[in-house]
């Protein structure tokens, strides 16, 4: 008979079934391909892609005073954020332009621009802007304001000065500093943002795979019929998968983050790791959990669209909590993935440390053993 | 006859003509060649049987045949038509109906039984009015039609079948091809199936493809092919194939069973252990005449046997499963297994039992799944639990294995309370499942080494026990090949390796053999064998074989949870030989119409195998002259009744229809 | 063909769909809740942005200017600070995303009519949003200096308000926020979720629904028929399309009356770009299923051909014309971003017919192609 083991016969049990996971992981060819096209190509294109910033809007300017004060204001209308465009010969053809999406912006300098502005007569500039995209419609507001502004100051100064008005005009020069990300480098929040995502996505998705892998073979069985428990089953697994997350967290890391977006890690790796680990561990509870109601890997799938996309949307990464109504905020508070995030960013671009992360860590590591913890009673009420 | 003149009519060929005709047919997949070189002829109005285990290229064959699947080489046609293409291919679909592999696995899960049949129908442009007929007809003839409405996954595995065989033949093909369609059925739903399929090749001169994993259906067909590994082993009707075969199976029964199994497995190249008895197959020598060979055959047995106690012989033909080995086994003896010193046999106190169930009872709800199940298994016994699915006997395992709790009762395993230490017996017992449960994409060595340490092998000791189970369990030399890559024979005896890692001494195995070959299910059945006889390991299966339930020392036959027999097989047939009478067969001229005639006459259990008629009856002298009665009307002659030695099948069908009866009543 | 037939394929894979309960659910609730999710959950909005200020200055002056911030329904303020110390960690945790530093002297430089140099810190962590706020920022300084140079003037020339006002201001920037004038950003979203969910959801319900017949093996039964390859896709894929446009309607409702975004075009040209971008999706989850063999690869093959494209190369977040070449060139290849077009036209620009023909002629061609693609590869006589 066996020998009733001791914790160093457990111990060497449960290597053994991570080794066996491991194995199985690396011999799943398509699996391996896909953990490495998204830790690597997917954040590329995520991080390189998405761009919100105001580049390369199409402004077409309809000059109708063709002078030199005209031009030299349409002139001010630069890249990166405008890019001219030819101009439309009438308001209807304007209207069409920015119809078909031609342009963004039109503006409408009057005839007799040049003219008012000598006799110190208002001028009127028509500026139009499609604002169908909302946040590129305030950009394009805002930089026009900003230009227009500028100009006027000096026009002012000048005529002020000209009538003898003083030395100068009061103003307020407001200088902005982004921080953690002072060149608003946009790869930098992509990239680590889907980072992030990829490691909720596959700290739910792997186990819950894995565990209905091994109910549709019945393999499960066999491993049920072992004086295997339940945990002991489960350990091994998430265990695993999560070497094989942070394998993938150290490729992004390595190649895609550092590599070619240059992103400053400010705070400790090491800590990072930790947290990372403790968060795949603790989330995959939530993938047990799926794999206990799924009869198969499609229904493994749709299930996980259906608890993902909530997680994401209520991670805080794209909406501020301050920006949501007080309930979807209560949302919030309980999904792991909105402190994961926190901390997340807190470590990698923030530079915060341990004591400074405490609350959204404390939070984090809560809700993801009471995940984890529940996961762990379906499986084992349904295994036994 | 007006039937036969119909059919000619129909094609312009006469009945017999070849509808489907095969030549040098080659199917690959990659580098796998699964069909190599086949030429097959399937005949009009034929019940024509492929017979192989799987892998045998039965399926691709058949895909091919149906137009289903494009070939690599060879040529095929079907009703005269050459098929070559997708577009070839089509004109002959409207006269082929096709079920596929898999007990229902065609068949629409949501729908109910008689939208399935709706949907196939108008999938082929049957006619209203001809549905509603044949569906009316088709149901009836399988009594199914109670459950037009029930949805198909709530249907049981046997009336899956019905199901699926009247969906192919509800648009009227010509050529039926059915896939293993009686894999995974019990032994009761089989026969019924095959008499339905017999009344329709006869009434309808139906032409039939169909193949099968269990040899001794092989008497069922007209003309039956054996297949391995993508050849043709054999071709011919049953009675002819076996002529092919010179030889005589002797059966003793002998006290010193391992000494005379080493004794007969090194003189014969075909030795098995049933139960009690040792079957041996002797094959003549060449110039040898055929009267002579049993008496001969016995004489090399019992010379062979010199100086054990022979305590019972008998000489039998033999069977076409003994053909199948004599043809696909490798030339030579398998290594013979390791000899264990007595030493090793494990010393057991008095009157003790290794399972002992007392009066199990499991409810689920409202249903109760097993009903005051008892029976003891003594040390070094295989013991066999026989059912058809939902019989209860999945979770009377499941109960002994510890995993479910029992409603009532109690037990013990291995010297282990059932209820009081369920993980003591989980470490004792070794469990072999149906779906072989490895782990496809670990290597051999590393599913053994797994399963070592989840059973806490010690780490001096694991590579020492891997080394002897290579060896035991006969897979050495591949020990760095995926489980997913081995063929089945082998995939299970390392199943059962890693079921016997920790030297367990109760192993419960259930179905270990589906879909593995007779070549492979014998080599196994050597491990079991040495294991009990050597090794005092206490053995359970489960198994829809009814060929391997003669191999158990001992049998529980089961029923709606209950246990409705339980003695060894030799008792189980000596009782219903008693109670029945023997197992006659004859043939007959035309032995479709014999068979109603016969029924109608009171022979309740007549029943049709191939060209020959089988009974039960207790009254061997005046058989002929009954049958000859009965017969008269319609004009058939029957041959003499040949005895034939009843079957496990026999018991089993016999006993559940008799229980069926009851229940109905 | 013979639309009977078709009718019948159609029949039994409804009754299918209908009786899984699960899948059902699934197909009808995964892209309202999407939906619901990104309207909700996906707020661009920056509103309520916690809002801190340090004056050192502390004169009427600097208190006039940082009320400016304070009472925007921009920012919310969250009290003043005594230094610059603890900034960044207040940022840095969430508590603050922009503080407003006036220096010593703001009050003295503006009445000597010097410019006063102040400094907003604000959180760079998410780019979009620190834009917005620069964007704020700028807004409402410009408007200071704007006020304060007018001050002056009317102090030093005593001349009247509406000369003053042309000296101060001699260009007035009339800016039209077209199409979506209150710039929400809701409504910009709305009508591009239709396009992206629409992008993923019906090939995820078609490849499901293809391979899990191959997976099962039912598919023999089409094989071994004669029903025609065309009369078997049609019907295949009928039930999934009628499902796909009843999501439609329903997205359109929920864009149209839960976040209220306005339709201002041609429902006709709507409806019928719809159907054909439906068609086109379709069609590509139908060519996907072809190829693959196991449910689990059909959906990881969906999820990278559809959800990277549909985000990054539809003009779904970046507008084509701010994409790099190559990102533009993939954009015109794929279906989505005419698709998009046709959305964001037909509800903010209420633009119909005269200009959105050619996208429909795009989506018209593209299901064709793809469809073509997907009856060629099917074969009722594979190979394996």
């Amino acid at each position: 008979m066996n020998p009733v083991l001791g914790w160093r016969g457990v111990l060497g049990r449960g290597l053994e079934l991570v080794r066996k996971e491991l194995l199985q992981l690396w011999r799943d060819r398509v699996l391996i391909l896909f953990l490495l096209y998204v830790f690597t190509v997917d954040i590329y294109l995520a991080g390189s892609g998405l761009s919100f910033s105001l580049h390369n809007a199409t402004i077409a300017v309809m000059d109708q005073d063709m002078s030199q004060a005209s031009r030299e204001l349409a002139s001010r209308f630069q890249p990166p954020q405008f890019r001219r465009v030819p101009a439309p010969a009438d308001p209807r053809a304007a209207q069409r332009q920015l119809d078909t999406g031609r342009s963004m912006v039109v503006m409408q300098i009057p005839p007799r621009f040049q003219a008012d502005l000598g006799a110190g007569r208002p001028a009127d500039v028509q500026y139009l802007v499609d604002s169908s995209n909302s946040v590129l419609g305030l950009l394009a507001g805002s930089h026009a304001a900003e230009i227009v502004g500028r100009y006027n100051l000096e026009q002012s100064a000048a005529r002020l000065a000209a009538a003898g008005a003083g030395a100068g005009l009061p103003r307020v020069d407001n200088a902005q500093r982004a921080l953690f990300n002072p060149n608003q480098n946009e790869a930098w929040f992509m990239g680590i943002a889907e980072l992030l995502m990829l490691v909720t996505v596959f700290a739910i998705i792997l186990p819950a795979v894995a565990a209905v892998r091994e109910k549709e073979r019945g393999t499960i069985e066999q491993l049920l019929v072992s004086p295997l428990r339940p945990l002991e089953i489960l350990l091994p697994k998430v265990l695993a998968m999560t070497l094989v997350i942070l394998a993938g967290v150290t490729l992004a890391l390595a190649v895609v983050l550092r590599g070619v977006f240059d992103v400053p890690i400010r705070g400790s790796l090491p800590l990072f790791y930790a947290i990372s680990a403790l968060y795949v561990f603790t989330t995959s509870g939530i993938g047990l959990l799926l794999a206990t109601i799924a009869r198969n890997m499609a229904q493994v799938g749709m299930l996980a669209i259906m608890v993902l996309a909530p997680m994401m949307f209520l991670s805080g990464m794209w909406t501020p909590p301050e920006a949501l109504a007080p309930p979807v905020r209560a949302l919030m508070a309980v999904s792991p993935m909105h402190y994961y995030i926190d901390a997340g960013f807190g470590v990698l671009l923030k530079g915060m440390t341990l004591a400074e992360l405490a609350p959204p860590l404390l939070a984090m590591t809560l809700l993801g053993a009471l995940a984890f913890g529940a996961g762990l009673a379906r499986f084992r009420r349904q295994f036994s | 006859m007006a039937r036969a003149a119909l059919v000619t009519a129909m094609d312009g060929s006469p009945a017999g003509a070849a509808v489907v005709n095969l030549r040098g047919l080659v199917k690959r997949y990659g580098a796998a060649t699964a069909v190599d070189g086949v030429d097959l002829a399937v005949r009009r109005g034929r019940m024509h049987g492929l017979i192989g285990p799987d892998g045998a290229g039965k399926s691709s064959l058949m895909k091919i045949v149906a137009g289903v699947l494009a070939h690599d080489g060879g040529t095929l046609e079907v009703f005269g038509q050459a098929v070559t293409s997708e577009r070839s291919a089509e004109r002959v679909k409207q006269r082929i109906g096709l079920m596929p592999q898999g007990l229902g696995q065609n068949l629409y899960a949501e729908l109910s039984v008689e939208e399935n049949i709706d949907f196939f129908a108008r999938l082929r442009g049957v006619d209203e009015q001809a549905l509603a007929a044949r569906k009316r007809q088709l149901l009836a003839m399988t009594r199914l039609e109670r459950f037009r409405e029930r949805p198909m996954k709530n249907l049981s595995g046997g009336m899956k079948q019905k199901l699926g065989l009247v969906c192919t033949l509800i648009h009227e093909p010509e050529l039926i091809i059915l896939d293993e369609p009686t894999t995974g059925v019990d032994p009761v739903s089989r026969r019924d199936f095959w008499a339905i399929l017999d009344g329709l090749v006869d009434e309808r001169g139906l032409t039939a493809l169909v193949s099968t994993a269990y040899m001794d259906e092989a008497a069922r067909f007209a003309t039956a092919t054996m297949m391995l590994g993508g050849r043709v082993l054999a071709e011919g009707t049953p009675a002819g194939l076996l002529a092919a075969l010179p030889a005589t199976v002797v059966s003793v029964r002998c006290g010193e069973q391992v000494e005379a199994q080493r004794r007969l497995g090194a003189h014969f190249r075909d030795t098995m252990l049933r139960g009690a008895w040792l079957r041996t197959v002797v094959d003549a020598a060449p110039e040898e005449p055929a009267s002579e060979r049993a008496r001969r055959a016995e004489a090399r047995v019992r010379e062979a046997l010199a100086g054990l106690a022979v305590e019972a012989l008998d000489t039998a033909a033999p069977d076409l499963e003994d053909l199948f080995i004599a043809r696909a086994a490798p030339a030579g003896a398998p290594a013979p297994l390791p000899a264990s010193a007595p030493a090793a046999r494990r010393a057991w106190p008095p009157g003790y039992h290794a399972i002992e169930a007392h009066g199990l009872v499991r409810q689920f709800g409202d249903f109760r799944a097993v009903d005051q199940v008892s029976f003891t298994v003594k040390p070094g016994e295989i013991f066999g639990l026989l059912g058809a699915n939902g019989a209860g006997k999945t979770t009377v395992i499941k109960m002994l294995n510890g995993i479910q709790p029992p409603t009532a009762g109690s037990g013990s395993v291995a010297g282990a309370d059932m209820l009081r230490a369920p993980g003591q017996i989980k470490r004792r017992i070794g469990y072999m499942s149906q779906a072989f449960s490895l782990y496809l994409d670990l290597s051999v060595r590393e599913n053994l080494r797994l399963f070592a340490a989840i059973y806490g092998v010690p780490r001096a000791r694991r590579a020492a026990r891997v080394h002897e189970l290579l060896r035991l369990c006969d897979i050495q030399g591949i020990e760095d090949m995926l489980a997913g890559d081995l063929p089945m024979g082998r995939r299970q005896r390392l199943a059962l390796a890693c079921a016997l890692v920790h030297e367990p001494e109760v192993v419960f195995l259930d179905e270990p053999t589906s879909g593995v070959d007779p070549v492979g299910r014998r080599r196994f059945w050597d491990i079991l064998f040495h294991l009990a006889r050597a090794e005092g390991v206490a053995l359970l299966i489960t198994t829809h074989y009814m060929s391997e339930a003669e191999q158990c020392d001992h049998i529980s036959l089961m029923y709606a949870g209950r246990v409705v027999a339980d003695a060894s097989p030799e008792q189980l047939k000596a009782e219903l030989g008693a109670r029945r009478g023997a197992l006659w067969a004859f043939d007959t001229s035309a032995p479709q119409a014999a068979v109603e005639a016969l029924r109608d006459a009171g022979f309740a259990d007549a029943s049709l195998y191939g060209t020959s008629v089988h009974l039960l009856d207790p009254d061997g002298a005046t058989l002929a002259a009954r049958v000859a009665v009965a017969l008269a009307p319609l004009g058939i002659a029957a041959g003499p009744p040949q005895r034939r030695p009843l079957s496990m099948e026999d018991v089993f069908v016999e006993r559940v229809l008799e229980l069926e009866r009851e229940a109905a009543r | 063909m013979k639309a009977g037939r078709t009718l019948v394929v159609a029949r039994k894979e409804w009754l299918e769909i209908r009786r899984d309960r699960l899948f059902m659910a699934l197909c009808l609730l995964v892209p309202m809740v999407l939906m619901l999710l990104f309207g909700y959950g996906l707020s661009l909005d920056v509103e309520h942005i916690p809002f801190a200020v340090v004056d050192h200055d502390d004169t009427p002056a600097s208190r006039d200017y940082s009320a400016r911030f304070s009472d925007s329904r921009y920012f919310d303020f969250r009290g003043r600070l005594a230094d610059e110390g603890a900034i960044d960690r207040l940022i840095a945790a969430n508590a603050l995303r922009a503080v407003l530093v006036i220096p010593p002297g703001f009050g003295r430089d503006l009445g000597a009519g010097r410019a006063a140099r102040v400094q907003t810190v604000i959180d760079g962590t998410f780019p979009v949003r620190a834009m917005t706020m620069r964007g704020y920022v700028l807004a409402i300084n410009a408007q200071a200096s704007a006020d304060l140079a007018l001050e002056r003037a009317r102090a030093a020339t005593g001349a009247d308000e509406r000369s003053l006002a042309a000296l101060a201001q001699p260009v007035r920037l009339e800016t039209r926020n077209l199409y979506n004038q209150p710039l929400r950003s809701v409504w910009s979203m709305a009508p591009k979720l239709i396009m992206v969910i629409l992008m993923i959801a019906p090939p995820f319900l078609t490849v499901l629904g293809v391979v899990r017949e191959k997976e099962g093996g039912s598919i023999f039964n089409i094989y071994a028929s004669t029903v025609s390859k065309a009369e078997f896709l049609v019907g295949k894929l009928l039930p999934y399309v009628a499902i796909s446009l009843f999501n439609a309607l329903l997205l359109f409702g929920l864009a149209r009356w839960l976040f209220g975004a306005p339709f201002k075009g041609d429902p006709l040209c709507f409806a019928l770009a719809t159907a054909m971008y439906v068609a086109c999706t379709t069609g590509i989850g139908l060519v996907i299923s072809v190829l693959v063999r196991t449910q689990t690869a059909a959906m990881v093959v969906v999820a990278i051909v559809t959800v990277v494209p549909a985000a990054l190369y539809s003009g779904a977040i970046i507008p084509i014309e701010s994409l790099s070449p190559a990102a533009a060139g993939v954009a015109h290849l794929l279906p989505a971003m005419y698709y998009a077009q046709v959305a964001t036209g037909s509800f903010l620009k209420g633009v119909g017919w005269p200009v959105l023909w050619p996208n429909l002629l795009v989506l018209a061609a593209y299901a064709a192609l793809l469809m073509t693609v997907g009856y060629l590869l099917f074969s009722k006589r594979p190979r394996a």
